[in-house]
């Protein structure tokens, strides 16, 4: 089994498209996130490539052991030391245990996501404190740290030159492109849930209250809207969907290297997914992950062209280009390309009805928070 | 409330932090050079830190300039220290010019891209009415902006003047000698007290100085004075960006340097500005002498305690303070009431004794 090539402009066009659609499935999970933090709750995370790179790093340093521990590879005692002899046996046993390489996958996704959580957690301790501005200095210096201590740690992932990963989808054929096309439906499959929960958040009353959050934190905490936890809550689970799509593209690209993440790759170029789509609005940043990973990646194949003719590297071209996207996109259309529509709620009339009719539940429609603290006020109330 | 503290309160601080600066600088630098003759060889770790610790109170000083007048934290800061980097660089490998001088060329394109930075751009966005985040994610942008510049800078004098290095390149090696020492260990801490000394007079002894204050502490009654705020904002902005050009021009001749050197030291810019309350230049240069300092005699401790795989984590040193110094006292080393505070510590830990006695006596009861 092979996927046919088809040619178009000099480009391979099927070979482009899984490309772009699994880098986009990637790049779409991690602007939502950032979009729940950022766009929702008013959350700026500077420091998004600490929580991706976390779910490469677990790939890096979890899987490939496990994997070698399960099937019985010997590791002499040193995984990362004997990586290149460790990497071609496991890769065939993989292949021929599809369901260990399967059960691999997602203990590593969940141990990626645990991990992002716990970071998440760390993080949150200063994040429901500080105020934004001190908050995105400090989220970008724990990021550029963590980089550091990757880069440097080599026991973890093998210091600067990074690890390689097993090819946990060795199964799905002998074709890379057809393994690639499994992965792209793997990628898929989970942007589509990550993007129909962020939807259910955001229409939901939860996704409300974090609105409220944002634009007026003290009328939210008057209507006993506990502000530091929805914070905590929204960065710990932020951080754990990211750590696992961080997961998924080590799975994807077989490698984890620490000069992939940096404070461009995974910070900034998120950070102008959300903004040129229009933060706040889901729909508006799969737009922008979209438009932004088609012109990178059109960019990336039609850029040898060019590099005869200019002296220089034509990446330097992408970052004045995207920079100059960004300040243009907050200067004439701040809300981006589909900017942030207005919650839609129950019409009053519903509501009114509603409330006459089960007074026990009016109160529910403000919030689950506002029910409890009531009710307890009763019964205290009873007690006393 | 409290109430508003005196002129004179206002002035011995400025004084206290002023004398603790020239303090500091003078242990930090006595400590390395003063040894008995014939000269046992100086550690190197403490020439670093003198260096380290002058070339980010220069930073910080500027940063809190814009962070003053803006309100915005600058991102792009540690890219006005790249364009230091990048001119001495570039000067003196075309022209051999020592980069002492071009350290003034370097102060002029700093300052001048920084000004232009803020009236070209964040100015613009936030007339348009852009919140704080879109303005710090504007800052981002134009650090990345300025990396790009960089890499095709460098790539252009690789191409065309057949500069190899112009990526990554190491110290310099045109620094002169003084007493056998490299003389920017003397020059930075001098050009340091000398600027601060220099700001602390302009600032309270010129009246372009007083109505820069007074734009920073309150713009719309210092409008209502008849201030142009807008050029305040313009010359501390100016003053910013050259003064991070400088710092990095001083660098070179100690640092290595490359495309993203400048970027790279955000982290210890910021930790010093947060340190000082990122409202007092005066605190942000002591901010930068503690953090430039700490950050090298605390790793070199690290190293002799447990080994030298220590060195790779030094820049968690400012990131710790930062994080210990926004948690426990946010408004900075400025804000902590130094006067009596002995006192109050000894207070405190009579307080905490107590409390672990009556737990301790609780546990023994049950």
């Amino acid at each position: 089994m092979d996927v046919p090539t088809l040619f178009l402009f000099g480009i391979d066009v099927i070979r482009f498209s899984i490309d772009l659609a699994t880098a986009y499935g990637l790049y779409l999970i991690v602007s939502l996130t950032l979009n729940l933090e950022a766009g929702f709750t008013g959350i700026p995370n500077f420091g998004k490539v600490l929580f991706v790179a976390a779910g490469a790093a677990v790939v890096g340093f979890v899987c490939g052991r496990l994997a070698a521990l399960v099937l019985g590879v010997n590791t002499f005692g040193d995984y990362n030391g004997h990586i290149q002899a460790i990497i071609p046996p496991l890769d065939k046993l993989l292949a021929a245990n599809p369901v260990v390489a399967l059960e691999i996958l997602f203990a590593g996704l969940a141990i990626a996501a645990t991990i992002g959580a716990v970071l998440g957690l760390l993080t949150s301790y200063p994040a429901i404190r500080l105020r934004e501005d001190y908050l995105g200095m400090l989220l970008l210096a724990a990021a550029q740290l963590f980089q550091i201590f990757l880069g440097g740690y080599e026991p973890l992932i093998g210091g600067s030159i990074g690890i390689s990963v097993p090819d946990f989808f060795g199964w799905a054929g002998n074709g890379i492109e057809v393994r690639d096309v499994f992965v792209l439906g793997f990628v898929a499959v989970f942007a589509a849930v990550v993007y129909l929960y962020m939807e259910r958040v955001a229409r939901s009353p939860l996704g409300r209250t974090l609105r409220s959050i944002r634009d007026n934190e003290m009328a939210s905490r008057a209507l006993g809207k506990r502000d530091a936890i929805m914070r905590r809550n929204v960065i710990m689970v932020a951080s754990a969907i990211s750590a696992m799509a961080g997961a998924l593209l080590a799975f994807y690209v077989g490698s984890v290297t620490p000069e992939t993440w940096t404070r461009i790759t995974w910070t900034f170029w998120i950070w102008v997914m959300l903004i040129v789509g229009g933060a706040g609005n889901n729909a508006g940043v799969a737009l922008g992950a979209f438009a932004f990973t088609f012109l990178f990646k059109i960019t990336d194949q039609v850029k040898f062209y060019f590099q005869g003719y200019i002296p220089f590297d034509v990446n330097w071209i992408e970052y004045l280009t995207f920079a100059a996207l960004l300040i243009l996109i907050i200067a004439y259309r701040p809300g981006g390309i589909l900017p942030e529509k207005s919650s839609v709620t129950l019409p009053w009339k519903t509501l009114a009805e509603i409330m006459q009719s089960k007074p026990k539940r009016s109160a529910g429609v403000l919030g689950p928070g506002f029910a409890s603290e009531s009710e307890k006020v009763k019964k205290t109330g009873s007690d006393g | 409330m409290l109430p508003p503290p005196s002129r004179f309160w206002q002035r011995r601080r400025k004084l206290i932090i002023v004398g603790f600066l020239i303090g500091a600088l003078a242990i930090v630098y006595l400590g390395g050079f003063w040894r008995p003759l014939p000269r046992i060889s100086v550690p190197s770790y403490y020439l670093d830190t003198i260096v380290y610790a002058s070339l980010f109170g220069l930073m910080a000083i500027g940063l809190t300039l814009t962070y003053l007048t803006t309100k915005v934290p600058n991102f792009a800061y540690g890219s006005f220290v790249t364009i230091g980097i990048y001119t001495s660089f570039t000067l003196f490998k075309l022209d051999q010019l020592d980069p002492y001088v071009s350290t003034l060329i370097a102060f002029l394109i700093g300052a001048v891209s920084s000004v232009g930075m803020y009236l070209g751009i964040l100015r613009v966005l936030a007339r348009r009415g852009s919140s704080l985040i879109a303005l710090m994610i504007a800052t981002l942008a134009i650090d990345i902006a300025f990396v790009g510049v960089f890499g095709i800078f460098s790539d252009y004098l690789t191409s065309h003047f057949g500069i190899l290095d112009s990526k990554k390149f190491f110290r310099l090696r045109a620094d002169f000698s003084l007493f056998g020492t490299p003389g920017v260990l003397f020059v930075a801490p001098i050009s340091l007290a000398l600027i601060t000394a220099t700001l602390y007079l302009f600032l309270n002894r010129t009246r372009f100085g007083i109505a820069l204050r007074a734009a920073v502490e309150n713009p719309s009654l210092a409008r209502v004075l008849g201030i142009d705020v807008e050029r305040a904002y313009v010359f501390a902005w100016f003053l910013a960006g050259g003064l991070a050009a400088t710092a990095g021009s001083y660098s070179t001749l100690w640092l290595a340097g490359g495309t993203t050197s400048g970027s790279n030291l955000i982290v210890e810019i910021f930790a010093s500005s947060v340190l000082g309350g990122l409202a007092s230049i005066y605190g942000a240069a002591v901010g930068g002498l503690i953090i430039g300092a700490t950050e090298i005699l605390l790793t070199q401790v690290g190293i002799n305690l447990v080994g030298s795989w220590v060195s790779i984590y030094q820049k968690g040193v400012p990131l710790a303070i930062m994080v210990i110094t926004l948690l426990l006292f946010p408004q900075g080393l400025v804000s902590i009431k130094w006067v009596g505070s002995v006192r109050r510590l000894k207070r405190s830990v009579q307080g905490l004794r107590s409390v672990i006695r009556r737990v301790r006596r609780g546990s023994r009861v049950k």
